[in-house]
């Protein structure tokens, strides 16, 4: 038998995955000494951890070449496309928000307004809803930048504790939604290794409930 | 500007000779099982009209859609799948013959899909369309054919049934507004517990809340019909119930155990379907190989409402699983190359006919001299010369 392949979310969400899967009693050792090694056996070898980047845990399970993943609903709300959510795994909690200089009238006036975001699918669809036109521009790092040096009007972004934006005179004007840990599955894997999967879902499951 | 000459579109590949070979043999397979059960080919054009696929419950969106207009500037598409046209087919051209109709097609369909996904945007598909014929008989021949088709070309599969009457029945008597049928029901087809259970916490509890909150986890055996049958009592969501387990117990009959399951979570986004729906999984494949159901609602949109139901099956990837441990990545090479002295050339191309004939792998030579064929020969590893004179 194959081993179960888990895609997991290279940083934080990797450590709490990787605490919740020894709480439930699989020896973690190798991937707590991982070295440079990308493929992990843990457990007896029933499991392999893949460790990737987050946008790539979804590749991989959208491809079928990993069975399940774990990565956050902020790159699933981004990228995501045709997989099963199983699972709202409890950590890596955050939000995303709408925000801009602190007591700006964003939405006074006409004018179309000018966002910047690391995530344009999240920022298009929230403002898409509002039926607003707004022009997005993608930046790659330091968002908050955006309204500071005269680029954008605001900013969609991940906050966990908003000290970021407190420090440079931001502040949240609306939530997106929130953000946490997810696991996922991949559409085939799901029906064709049923047992395997829904006994660990269950197991996990009631790890993070307790 | 850069010609894009010496490439092909993003999505799109050449197939080259074994690929060839293995999609024309998964074909050859699966026409012989559709005529043998009595069906006929149709072939439908390429490109056809926009208004085809943007009917309301088509469930094609229009970015998927690739496009052109025809000299009057009306909107064109390449067909995103066949049953529609099929449909259009079939309630004007042979509206007026008796049904059943039995047809079968073999063509490829088109999808633009988002970049760099590695997705293919255009993709072989066989499949039946059964006009005219409802009931569980019906139904039974369309799972059968498709079951057929599984057994005939992959080892391991899996094809699971549902029932669209069954999601349907119970939030109808949800009574909340279509924007949240619609989010129940995404959240059901991704399996998405958390995203489900977030919408119907706002709903009252009643034992349809109950019932749609256990969806996701619905799938499996027979077992799974018990379970769902326990919090449907007296709905209208009953009766799909009891009608997946008949037809469960009549497939059983063939012997193929855990092969065939069922998962009351199908929920297409394409609404047209109205009665079972089914997708079949192989191993090592990350997308379904057959996807198919019951459109009875569906021919009603051409003015020639009747029962009709069928599945496509993907080509593409059974020829590729069929393929995997086979692969040669050599050019094909024959074993005997006959070269001809000058003005023996329809000699020898006779002499191969014969030779092909007998059974070998010949080919006539079409280097102007010996010493030319006899240097390819070396190197491509021909095994044998033969010259043609006197």
């Amino acid at each position: 038998m194959q081993p179960l392949r888990i895609a997991l979310t290279k940083g934080r969400l990797e450590k709490d995955t990787i605490k919740l899967f020894q709480k439930i009693g699989y020896d973690c050792d190798s991937v707590v000494n991982k070295g440079r090694k990308l493929i992990l056996p843990i457990g007896n070898g029933e499991i392999e951890i893949v460790l990737a980047k987050a946008a790539d845990v979804i590749t991989y399970v959208e491809h079928g070449v990993c069975d399940l993943g774990v990565v956050g609903k902020d790159t699933i709300l981004e990228k995501g496309e045709s997989f099963y959510e199983l699972f709202d795994l409890g950590f890596g909690k955050c939000k995303f928000a709408l925000a801009t200089q602190k007591g700006k009238d964003l939405y006074g006036g006409y004018k179309a307004l000018t966002i910047a975001t690391k995530y344009p699918n999240v920022t298009r669809r929230f403002f898409e809803d509002k039926n607003m036109d707004v022009r997005i521009i993608k930046i790659e790092g330091s968002v908050e930048l955006g309204p500071l040096i005269g680029l954008s009007d605001a900013i969609v972004d991940i906050v966990e504790t908003g000290s970021t934006l407190r420090e440079n005179g931001l502040e949240v004007i609306e939530d997106v939604c929130p953000i946490s840990a997810r696991l996922i599955a991949n559409v085939v894997s799901l029906k064709m290794r049923k047992q395997e999967i829904e006994a660990l879902v269950d197991l996990l499951g009631k790890e993070v409930d307790a | 500007m850069k010609k894009n000459l010496m490439i092909t579109p993003e999505g799109t590949k050449d197939y080259l000779f074994e690929e060839c070979i293995s999609s024309g043999k998964i074909q050859k397979k699966i026409k012989d099982i559709f005529i043998s059960r009595g069906y006929s080919q149709v072939d439908t054009p390429c490109i056809e009209f926009y208004d085809l696929f943007s009917m309301e419950d088509s469930g094609f969106s229009q970015e998927t859609m690739f496009k052109t207009t025809d000299n009057r500037g009306r909107l064109l598409v390449m067909r995103p799948d066949s049953t529609l046209p099929i449909a259009r087919m079939a309630a004007t051209r042979l509206k007026h013959l008796n049904t059943p109709l039995r047809l079968f097609y073999g063509q490829s369909v088109y999808k633009n899909n988002p970049t760099l996904k590695g997705r293919s945007n255009e993709v072989m598909q066989m499949g039946i369309e059964l006009i005219g014929a409802t009931g569980k008989r019906a139904d039974l021949e369309i799972l059968t054919t498709a079951i057929d088709c599984l057994s005939a070309t992959v080892e391991d599969f899996r094809i699971e049934i549902g029932h669209a009457g069954f999601f349907n029945a119970l939030v109808e008597r949800l009574n909340v507004d279509p924007d949240t049928i619609e989010a129940i029901r995404s959240s059901i087809e991704s399996k998405n517990y958390s995203s489900l259970n977030i919408i119907l916490d706002k709903l009252p509890d009643s034992p349809q809340v109950t019932a749609i909150r256990k969806l996701p986890r619905m799938f499996g055996g027979e077992e799974v019909i018990e379970k769902a049958l326990k919090f449907c009592n007296g709905t209208k969501a009953e009766n799909s119930l009891c009608y997946l387990k008949e037809l469960y117990q009549d497939l059983s009959i063939l012997g193929l155990g855990d092969k065939i399951t069922i998962d009351l979570g199908i929920v297409q986004q394409t609404n047209y379907y109205s009665g079972i729906v089914f997708t079949a999984f192989v191993t090592g494949i990350g997308d379904p190989v057959i996807s198919g159901g019951r459109y009875d609602k569906l021919m009603s949109n051409f003015d020639f409402p009747t029962g009709a139901a069928g599945f496509a099956v993907n080509i593409d990837y059974i020829a590729e699983i069929n393929l995997k441990d086979r692969r040669k990545d050599t050019a094909p090479v024959p074993k005997i190359l006959v070269c001809a002295k000058d003005g023996y050339e329809i000699k020898a191309i006779q002499k191969t006919k014969e030779l092909v004939a007998q059974g070998k792998n010949a080919v006539f030579s079409v280097f102007a001299t010996y010493e030319e064929a006899k240097d390819y020969a070396e190197n491509a590893g021909v095994e044998e010369i033969l010259t043609v004179g006197e």
